[in-house]
């Protein structure tokens, strides 16, 4: 019985040997059948155990149980291999051409006047700013009178307006938000209030409609430093934190002492080049304080209170931000414009 | 205003280079534009004799000629033939570059020497074009520098002036600025008139009707002028400041007002009735030729310059044509006045008419200048055209100009602008810009001079005192922020969600223009009583096509739809959030709201290589569903009825909330398509923010705990008729009462819709996915299956339907 056991195991290890390493599974099941199946040669012989005498069972069972280890272990190690060789030729098998384009919803660009916007309105939120709206057709009182702008004052000319009626106009800018909210509310006022403006003006760099951003600030004593240091922050988180800032005196109706803002030239590092014109400064914003005469419109007390106050055009930091070089682009809409920003 | 540097040099020494003077001039707020150096290139010519001419030895077409500049002689070959022997010419010396770029050398032409080249106007840039080389006059001094014998040794500042800024209108208010900025002192010039004979009474009379109009008015007589063309150094100044000389009597009178800033006039004193002037305000009915030969229509409220009979000249704007000095004038009356602004302004806006005259009278000219100016111009009337200045000025000035005092309180100064300079350095820059200036006690009193009516309180001498302190002086502070809470408003949040959403259903953001053509309302075909009829009509649109405040976002974007598809693009998806306007009649400002709008066309899911599908309308309706979701809006329906009349009636939907109608999507209707030569499968999206906000407000979402039980999933196919909608099979389940059924559904969807093979003609199937689930426990099959019966029972009571077997 023994010796028989020995041959079962010598016999079914020789064979799987013999079968290879690249057996067909069905092969190598069939084989195990035979050694191990219900009428393989090892159940067989095992089942005749029952015939032995009692002395001898433990003995050959222990034996008989080593015999059917070492068959299972062996099949399971043929069988293990060859579900790995299979899942090799498989994974093989299985290709993507990775240069195709994946699979994604085609994403849509937010408008690149709107990121323009939004980023400049985050900076300022960032400042300590709060955003305020006023509507697109104003009172000639709100968009000029108010703001010191008189009829038949030489500034007006300067933004050639349009009429709604004799005292409705489109506005031309966005400071008759100054005027509401600082008649709805009192100081201390940190507001911006971005918004389409109008003006009679089609051209490379003017659209007869356009974004501004004003912005004003008002508390018992703002300064014209102050003025300097808020207008700095913003247009060097804008544009570069390394950018130079020039102030220089100007001319709104609204403001006093009034002031221009350029920024040093980014594109050709205050060389000169086509876009600061040679000057190696590109102008980006007008400020300045709040005219006693605005404040006196509100409601306000102007020794009681001071303020500053600037705007600035969408289209123009657009248009640096971006490289774009006519202002026309941003109001075509055409798609293979939109899908680069 | 341009401004020549040697002009300017007469009433102020420069001592800087242009650069820094222009830069001086900039951080002063006289913004210099561009910068022209006239003598740019002409620095190695010189005037030369030409002394022989002589034919080239073997070329036909050109000359050898000899010149001398002073120096040695040198030949030259010229392929001019306008010279002779004796003219003065331009001569380009070897290592010249000339304004057009030109670079001469010591060469051969044609295998004779040329030590330089005779110049053309061309070539100097001095015309567009000509025809031969420049030929000076004989008196050319010989061997100086050509640039500085023409007056073009000389730089021009442009300069862009703010309309405050009057007063540096002319060379002397830029000379004044210069020196209370470089701290020179002002030259004076000695101008003395010479007066002789009768006296100018005698000859002329002046009656001022309207003071208030005209405060001021002086008359000079200037007899037996010769009109002639001026001097070489007066017409090359008026042509450096972009003026044309025409004759010396017109000629003086632009001079001093480049000058002194003082607009002059000059009449044929014979052409005016009765030789005297008239200051009034014109008669209804009386018109005027001015200069430029236009008769002009005359109001009540245009001040004229009259003789005993008639407007001779519109008053600070024009001159009349019938008084103009003309080349047989012999005596003129000129006239120095000072205008008050707003009347002058009102009139050259009425009469579509501007002049240097004007332009400066209506921001405000200097009132002390008038006589001054007058005597500067008879002076030179007298030198140049030879005339006989009558004696004495009629200066008729019944109530004189006054400039205001101001107190300037250097403690507020230093507050506004955020420095602490002393009281005393303060007066001292007021003092640089000729503002006389007096301390008492704290306070600065300044007396503004004539010039500047644009001081007028105490921020404008801030502005001066930081002006000339220097904008870059003042210290970079950042004010403290008080925290707060900025909250944005609604509508810009709103805005910023369905943004988005969009974009991230593949829509670009497109922004068009808020005015419209008035012509959409019946292109879309909108009933004669649709509110978006109700357009703001604009009184002076640039085009006719801008001429309406938009009330629907969907003409702008119909129009950019098509713009795209006419560049080729086959997909169009954009999205606008924006406002429209709705008139809210006579002297109310319209009604103003956001809407929000998208279009799409072509593929319904465009950027991706696989197999197609062209857009259909729950490609439109998704990105709505997914925003209604978002502002938790809950129990929205989309209904049939209610559309816009250019959306297809069978594959478009209004969308409603509770009363509310918060906005409609679907197809463009066929025939509105084929008129704007748009594809009929072209979606739109139109909704309203108001709306949709206040349906949000009402939805804000209160927190749902997660499930601790499973829920139960079991799918329902019912076979229905084709006429009703899967909405209404969601209704009838919904208005399914039991407490348990109600407690326990979650969520219904429908997953499939099916018609065709084994489902009857005129029917379809629809295919629901309902979810069950217990908070308290895990529900079991058999309940489940009852609520799946009350389900199928409902609808087939309600709607006919049968279970799909
Ligand atoms: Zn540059």
């Amino acid at each position: 019985m023994i010796e028989a056991l020995n041959a079962i195991r010598d016999e079914a290890l020789r064979r799987l040997a013999e079968l290879g390493a690249d057996a067909p599974e069905a092969e190598i099941r069939d084989l195990r059948a035979r050694y191990l199946g219900r009428e393989g040669s090892l159940s067989v012989a095992m089942r005749g155990m029952g015939k032995l005498p009692a002395s001898e069972r433990p003995e050959i069972g222990r034996l008989a149980n080593e015999v059917k280890g070492a068959i299972e272990e062996a099949f399971e190690t043929a069988q293990g291999a060859l579900a790995a060789r299979e899942r090799a030729q498989s994974l093989a098998s299985e290709r993507v051409d990775v240069t195709l384009p994946g699979r994604t919803p085609a994403i849509g660009r937010v408008h690149p006047l709107t990121q323009t916007a939004e980023r400049a309105t985050e900076i300022f939120v960032g400042l300590g700013f709060s955003v305020a709206e006023g509507p697109d057709v104003e009172t000639d009182y709100n968009n000029f009178e108010a703001l010191n702008i008189p009829r038949d004052h030489p500034a007006r000319e300067l933004q050639d307006t349009f009429y709604v009626a004799d005292d409705i106009v489109l506005r031309t800018h966005t400071s008759p938000v100054q005027i509401r909210t600082m008649k709805q509310r009192k100081p201390p006022l940190r507001v911006i209030a971005p918004g389409t403006v109008y003006r009679r003006d089609d051209d490379v760099t003017h659209s007869p409609m356009f974004l501004q951003i004003e912005g004003f600030m008002v508390d018992e004593k703002v300064t014209f430093g102050d003025l300097k240091g808020v207008l700095t922050a913003f247009l060097q988180e804008m544009f570069d934190k390394g950018t130079r800032l020039r102030f220089r005196p100007s001319y709104f109706p609204f403001v006093e002492p009034g002031a221009e803002v350029d920024i040093e030239c980014f594109l050709c590092r205050a060389k000169g080049c086509r876009v600061c014109k040679g000057t190696a400064w590109i102008e980006i914003l007008g400020a300045g304080m709040i005219h006693p005469e605005v404040f006196r419109a509100v409601g306000y007390d102007p020794a009681a209170c001071s303020g500053f106050a600037f705007g600035m055009g969408i289209e123009r930091i657009a248009m640096l931000r971006y490289g774009v070089n006519d202002i026309r682009h941003f109001y075509e809409n055409d798609q293979n414009f939109l899908e680069q920003f | 205003m341009r401004v020549s540097l040697e002009w300017l040099r007469e009433y102020v020494p420069i001592n800087q280079p242009t650069p820094a003077l222009a830069e001086a001039l900039i951080n002063a707020g006289l913004e210099v534009g561009a910068i022209e150096d006239l003598g740019a290139g002409m620095e190695s010519v010189v005037v030369a004799e030409l002394l022989s001419v002589a034919p080239h030895p073997s070329a036909d077409r050109l000359s050898l000629c000899e010149v001398q500049a002073g120096g040695e002689t040198r030949r030259v070959v010229c392929g001019a033939r306008n010279m002779k022997a004796g003219d003065r010419v331009a001569l380009a010396v070897p290592g010249a570059r000339l304004p057009n770029g030109l670079e001469i050398r010591k060469s051969k032409i044609r295998g004779e020497t040329s030590e330089g080249m005779l110049c053309s106007e061309q070539e100097l840039k001095l015309a567009e074009k000509s025809a031969g080389i420049l030929i000076l006059p004989p008196d050319a001094p010989v061997g100086s520098p050509l640039a500085g014998y023409l007056g073009r040794d000389d730089v021009i500042f442009d300069i862009e002036l703010t309309p405050n800024r009057a007063d540096c209108l002319s060379h002397l208010g830029v000379a004044r600025e210069v020196a209370a900025l470089t701290g020179a002192a002002l030259t004076v010039q000695d101008r003395t008139v010479p007066e002789a004979g009768e006296a100018v009474g005698a000859m002329t009379s002046v009656t001022i009707e309207d003071a208030g109009r005209c405060p001021r008015y002086a008359a000079r007589v200037i007899r037996g002028v010769k009109v002639g063309p001026s001097p070489r150094w007066l017409a090359s100044r008026l042509e450096k400041v972009g003026v044309r000389p025409i004759n010396n009597v017109v000629d003086v009178t632009n001079y001093v007002l480049f000058e002194l800033g003082q607009p002059l006039h000059a009449f044929d004193l014979a052409a005016l009735a009765e030789g005297r002037i008239v200051v009034r305000c014109a008669r209804e009915g009386e018109s005027l030729v001015t200069l430029d030969g236009v008769e002009r229509k005359l109001t009540a409220d245009d001040l004229v310059i009259a003789d005993a009979n008639r407007p001779v000249a519109l008053a600070g704007v024009m001159g009349g044509e019938a008084t103009e000095v003309t080349a047989g004038t012999a005596d003129i009356l000129l006239e120095s006045a000072y205008f008050a602004p707003l009347g002058i302004r009102r009139t050259a806006k009425r009469q579509g008419l501007k002049s240097e005259a004007s332009h400066r009278f209506e921001r405000g000219c200097d009132p002390e200048m008038v006589v001054r100016a007058s005597d500067r111009a008879a002076g030179l009337l007298a030198e140049l055209a030879a005339g006989q200045v009558a004696s004495g000025v009629l200066d008729v000035y019944p109530s004189p100009v006054r400039r205001p005092e101001i107190r300037l309180r250097p403690e507020r100064a230093n507050a506004l602008l955020g420095i602490d300079l002393p009281g005393d350095a303060m007066a001292e820059i007021l003092r640089r810009l000729g503002i006389a200036v007096e301390i008492q006690g704290a306070e600065i009193v300044a007396r503004v001079p004539s010039w500047r009516p644009d001081l007028a309180i105490e921020a404008d001498l801030v502005e001066e005192i930081a002006r000339l302190h220097g904008y870059d002086r003042i210290p970079t502070t950042l004010p403290r922020a008080p925290i707060q809470s900025p909250e944005a408003p609604p509508e810009r949040r709103l805005e910023q969600t369905a943004r988005e959403l969009f974009t991230g259903f593949g829509f670009h953001e497109a922004i068009t223009y808020r005015f419209v053509s008035p012509g959409w309302a019946d292109r879309l075909g909108l009933t004669v009583d649709d509110p978006r009829r109700r357009n703001v009509r604009l009184r002076n649109p640039m085009r006719e096509d801008q001429a309406a405040m938009r009330t629907s976002l969907i003409p702008g974007l119909l129009t950019a739809a098509l713009a795209n598809l006419r560049r080729d693009q086959t997909d169009v998806r954009l999205f606008e959030a924006g406002k429209v306007f709705f008139d809210s009649g006579e002297g109310n400002l319209p009604e103003e709201r956001v809407a929000l709008g998208a279009v799409l066309a072509g593929e319904g899911r465009p950027g991706f290589w696989g197999k197609g599908r062209a857009a259909d309308f729950y490609d439109a309706k998704g990105p709505v569903e997914a925003l209604l979701d978002r502002l938790a809006i809950r129990g929205a329906r989309f209904q049939t009825e209610g559309l816009s009349p250019y959306l297809h009636p069978g594959l478009s939907a209004s969308l409603r909330w509770e009363k509310e109608r918060l906005g409609e999507l679907g197809m463009l209707h066929p025939e509105v398509a084929a008129a704007l030569e748009l594809p009929d499968t072209l979606f739109l999206v139109d909704l309203d923010a108001p709306a949709l906000l206040r349906a949000a407000a009402a939805g804000f979402p209160a927190f749902i705990p997660p499930p601790r039980f499973p829920a139960a999933r079991r799918d329902l196919a019912v076979v229905v008729d084709e006429s009703i909608e899967s909405g209404e099979l969601l209704e009838q389940i919904g208005l399914i009462s039991e407490k348990e059924f109600r407690e326990a559904l979650r969520q219904i969807e429908v997953f499939d819709v099916y018609r065709g093979e084994g489902i009857p003609a005129g029917k379809k199937s629809v295919a629901l996915r309902l979810s069950y689930r217990s908070d308290e426990r895990t529900l079991t099959d058999a309940e489940v299956n009852v609520f799946q019966e009350r389900v199928l029972t409902r609808l087939a009571k309600e709607l006919g339907a049968a279970l799909r077997t």
